[in-house]
């Protein structure tokens, strides 16, 4: 070990793999890190596979098996500081819409009801089970820091790892998607909601002024705002703000819903009960997490099933 | 009495996953399986969601190939809504593509498979890594990241985010490129096609000597198989759209056929020991098994319309001859591909088309959409069902790696078969080389892939006679 510098383990338990392409994505910086941390168990750059004592440790993913279990555990046990990095890790992710199915289903519909295969087996030895739900990682081991997105921007990871090496908090502000989008919030006379392919949306103007959900509002920034900048509502990829996941009664539909209503002529209601009916969508990245699943008005698992009753 | 070999992890590729060796009583190599170790259910995840979403919410398939499913998405979304994007858009995407075909290219060549370049395969396991790379080799490595950093540069400035792009929708691409956008993208392309110039022959030397220095790998990954990739409609290279090409072992065109016929030609099966199923062409009553990647579409290309490309591709042909069954080879074809990517990259953003109208409207009135890319490791394929309220109600996808599964498992029992008799440290380096030549990217092949992990275990009937792990 190469004396002064600090010791870093990552691991990637149930996730896209996105997470760890955003850590080598610090392309030209990845090597101004590397002069003060020293890369150890880390899957996609070195070859060290079992985990050696470090200060820090980067988890991305969920559980979403018994390996992902354990392996969180031992990075808990070796790591002196745990960073739950991505929104899979904090809030379970996408894959986390598996909560609204059992295991059995999803098999079910991944490997005999595919139109394409042919055989009509389960794939059942020498693989890890799944469990039954997919969990954020701080609903297993303790986690010290947090840093959602998906993934998060280069800005946010460089500063978090820059703020650990100097022994100092990190800057990372509170604000939403709102904040860094260059869009105009205005009254609007919008009396429907439109989706993404109604009409073109004008590229000055606030989504939800025009009729578009646009979930900036209710989404934390650890992006800085590309989507709407880019013409696309925000679909809340990061997870919600603070102030969403720690008050019981707010809720992203009812944040959405109440801050639309006063930029257009959709009543709030109606806003509201749209959002349910679209619940897979809009509750797409952070449906797992007890935080949003253990607020008494969240009913995804109707909401769905309603929808997909037709 | 049977026994089993587990290697775990195999580090170093996208994701995670395991091998297994099975072995009869005389202690030979009876099979041999590459475990995919984790599921997402992504098929059933997407049925209730809003499909104009789809582009967004699939790149989140894969982190290692988002923009793959992104443009896979849109192409499908485009098709269900029975539009046609205009030639901007078209040209958008394919730009948006190639910067993630470089910034891909780069990884697998300068980050994953570059300390086999510069170390060899038998390295230390403490400096076997982009660390150690940059000490032994600084100017290839800090090329090869620049490279990488200009690909996904170019991929975020048209796709709004580099990993999980966004502005692809149904009907085209939601922006319009800015001036300085435009001047940006073209100092980008400017340099990656120079720099490919630099990067090209300091990395062929190191492949060539790799290939020098282990001809046994090079005779053993020699594997007949069927081939899988994408033609224009005059036979040449294109990763973004066009006509599936299939051609056998003797190197025949055995077929061609668009997306939408895909499930007239391939056909998956579930293994029990991996969540990634296997996948066959059907063609003449027969099930065969093929392999997809940049081999594949080097077999099945007749040439690529770019000039620097042409002259590499031509080389390659030269050296390697057609059909090549050498795994191995995928990193020389990956080489080939990021010169073509860079220089079409450059083609595009040259073009006055790229500046005309990005999106027309585009409405679901109930039906089905497929669409397909050759993603950085081979065809990929998504399939709709979308209801007239623009509700999801079915979703089937084929992935690239899930494709080259079985013969994966074939080059690692031809692999176990050369190497058991050797040490330990030998048998591990050698297998997980062979795995990291297929380049396989677990995190799509379950639309789950989480572990990419290598522990061999050597079972004999149901008892483990041998396990390795490295440590």
């Amino acid at each position: 070990m190469s004396s002064g510098k600090i010791r870093l383990n990552t691991d990637w338990l149930c996730d896209c793999g996105g997470c760890h392409v955003a850590l080598v994505d610090l392309h030209e910086k990845i090597l101004q890190v590397l002069e003060s941390v020293q890369i150890q168990h880390c899957p996609v750059l070195t070859d060290i596979k079992d985990y050696p004592e470090a200060e820090i440790g980067i988890l991305t993913g969920s559980i979403r098996t018994e390996h992902d279990r354990h392996a969180a555990e031992k990075m808990r046990e070796t790591c002196k500081t745990i960073i739950a990095f991505g929104t899979c890790a904090v809030y379970g992710g996408l894959h986390g819409a598996g909560l609204a199915h059992s295991r059995e289903e999803i098999m079910e519909h991944v490997y005999q009801k595919s139109p394409t295969t042919r055989t009509d087996t389960l794939p059942d030895t020498d693989v890890s089970k799944l469990e039954k739900l997919v969990t954020p990682v701080d609903e297993v081991i303790d986690v010290d820091l947090y840093l959602p997105g998906c993934p998060p921007h280069a800005h946010y990871i460089f500063e978090s790892l820059k703020s650990l090496i100097e022994n100092r908090k990190p800057v990372a502000g509170q604000d939403s998607v709102c904040g860094r989008c260059a869009r105009q919030m205005v009254r609007g006379d919008a009396t429907a909601i439109k989706n993404s392919l109604d009409g073109i949306p004008d590229e000055n103007i606030c989504f939800m002024s025009q009729g578009y959900i646009c979930l900036g509002s209710a989404t934390l920034d650890r992006c800085l705002s590309p989507c709407p900048n880019h013409g696309i509502a925000c679909t809340g990829c990061a997870g919600p703000t603070m102030q969403i996941l720690s008050e019981p009664y707010l809720d992203i539909r009812s944040e959405v819903s109440e801050r639309m209503s006063r930029l257009t002529a959709i009543e709030r209601e109606t806003i509201k009960t749209h959002m349910e009916k679209t619940a897979k969508t809009q509750y797409a990245y952070a449906m797992a997490t007890k935080m949003i699943g253990s607020k008494p008005t969240f009913l995804i698992k109707k909401w769905i099933a309603d929808v997909e009753a037709g | 009495m049977a026994k089993t070999i587990h290697i775990d992890p195999v580090t170093r590729i996208e994701g995670h996953a395991r091998i297994l060796l099975e072995c009869d009583d005389s202690g030979s190599v009876e099979e041999a399986f590459f475990i995919v170790n984790e599921l997402r259910g992504f098929e059933r995840i997407l049925v209730g969601m809003e499909a104009h979403t789809l582009p967004q919410i699939t790149a989140r398939i894969c982190g290692v190939c988002p923009t793959a499913h992104h443009l896979a998405a849109a192409k499908a979304l485009d098709d269900a809504a029975g539009v046609e994007p205009p030639p901007a858009a078209k040209l958008m995407r394919e730009l948006m593509y190639m910067g993630h075909f470089i910034h891909s290219h780069a990884l697998s060549l300068y980050i994953l498979a570059g300390p086999d370049l510069v170390f060899g395969l038998h390295g230390d396991t403490a400096t076997q890594n982009v660390v150690g790379m940059v000490e032994k080799n600084p100017e290839l490595t800090r090329k090869g990241l620049r490279m990488r950093s200009i690909g996904q540069k170019i991929n975020e400035v048209v796709g709004g985010r580099g990993i999980h792009p966004v502005t692809a929708i149904a009907g085209g691409v939601a922006v319009k490129l800015s001036d300085a956008q435009y001047s940006r993208l073209q100092e980008l392309t400017t340099e990656a096609v120079e720099l490919a110039a630099e990067l090209v022959p300091l990395s062929k030397e190191l492949l060539l000597r790799l290939l020098d220095d282990n001809p046994v790998l090079l005779e053993q990954l020699n594997v007949p198989s069927w081939y899988l990739g994408t033609v224009n409609s005059s036979g040449t290279l294109n990763v973004y759209d066009g006509t599936l090409r299939a051609m056998d072992e003797q190197g025949e065109i055995r077929a061609e056929f668009t997306a939408a016929q895909y499930q007239d030609y391939l056909v998956e099966r579930t293994v029990s020991r991996s969540y990634a199923k296997e996948v066959y062409l059907d063609i003449d009553s027969a099930e065969h098994m093929y392999r997809v990647s940049t081999l594949a579409r080097m077999n099945v290309a007749d040439g690529i319309e770019t000039e620097r490309a042409q002259r590499e591709f031509e080389e390659f042909r030269s050296r390697f001859g057609r059909p090549c069954h050498n795994a191995v080879v995928q990193m020389y074809c990956k080489l080939v591909e990021l010169v073509y990517a860079c220089e079409r990259a450059d083609e595009i953003i040259n073009n006055p088309e790229l500046r005309g109208e990005s999106r027309v409207a585009a409405r679901f009135s109930g039906g089905r959409g497929v669409g397909h890319v050759e993603a950085p490791r081979g065809v990929l394929v998504h399939d709709y069902q979308i209801d007239e309220n623009g509700i999801v109600r079915g979703a089937n996808m084929i992935v690239a790696t899930q494709q080259n599964t079985a013969a994966i498992n074939k080059s690692l029992k031809e692999g176990a078969i050369n190497l058991l008799d050797g040490g330990d440290e030998k048998l591990l380096n050698g297998l997980e080389f062979v795995v990291r030549c297929y380049d396989p990217c677990l995190a799509c092949s379950t639309h789950a892939l989480g572990r990419m992990e290598l522990d061999i275990e050597v079972i004999s009937g149901n008892e483990t006679i041998r396990r390795l792990r490295r440590n």
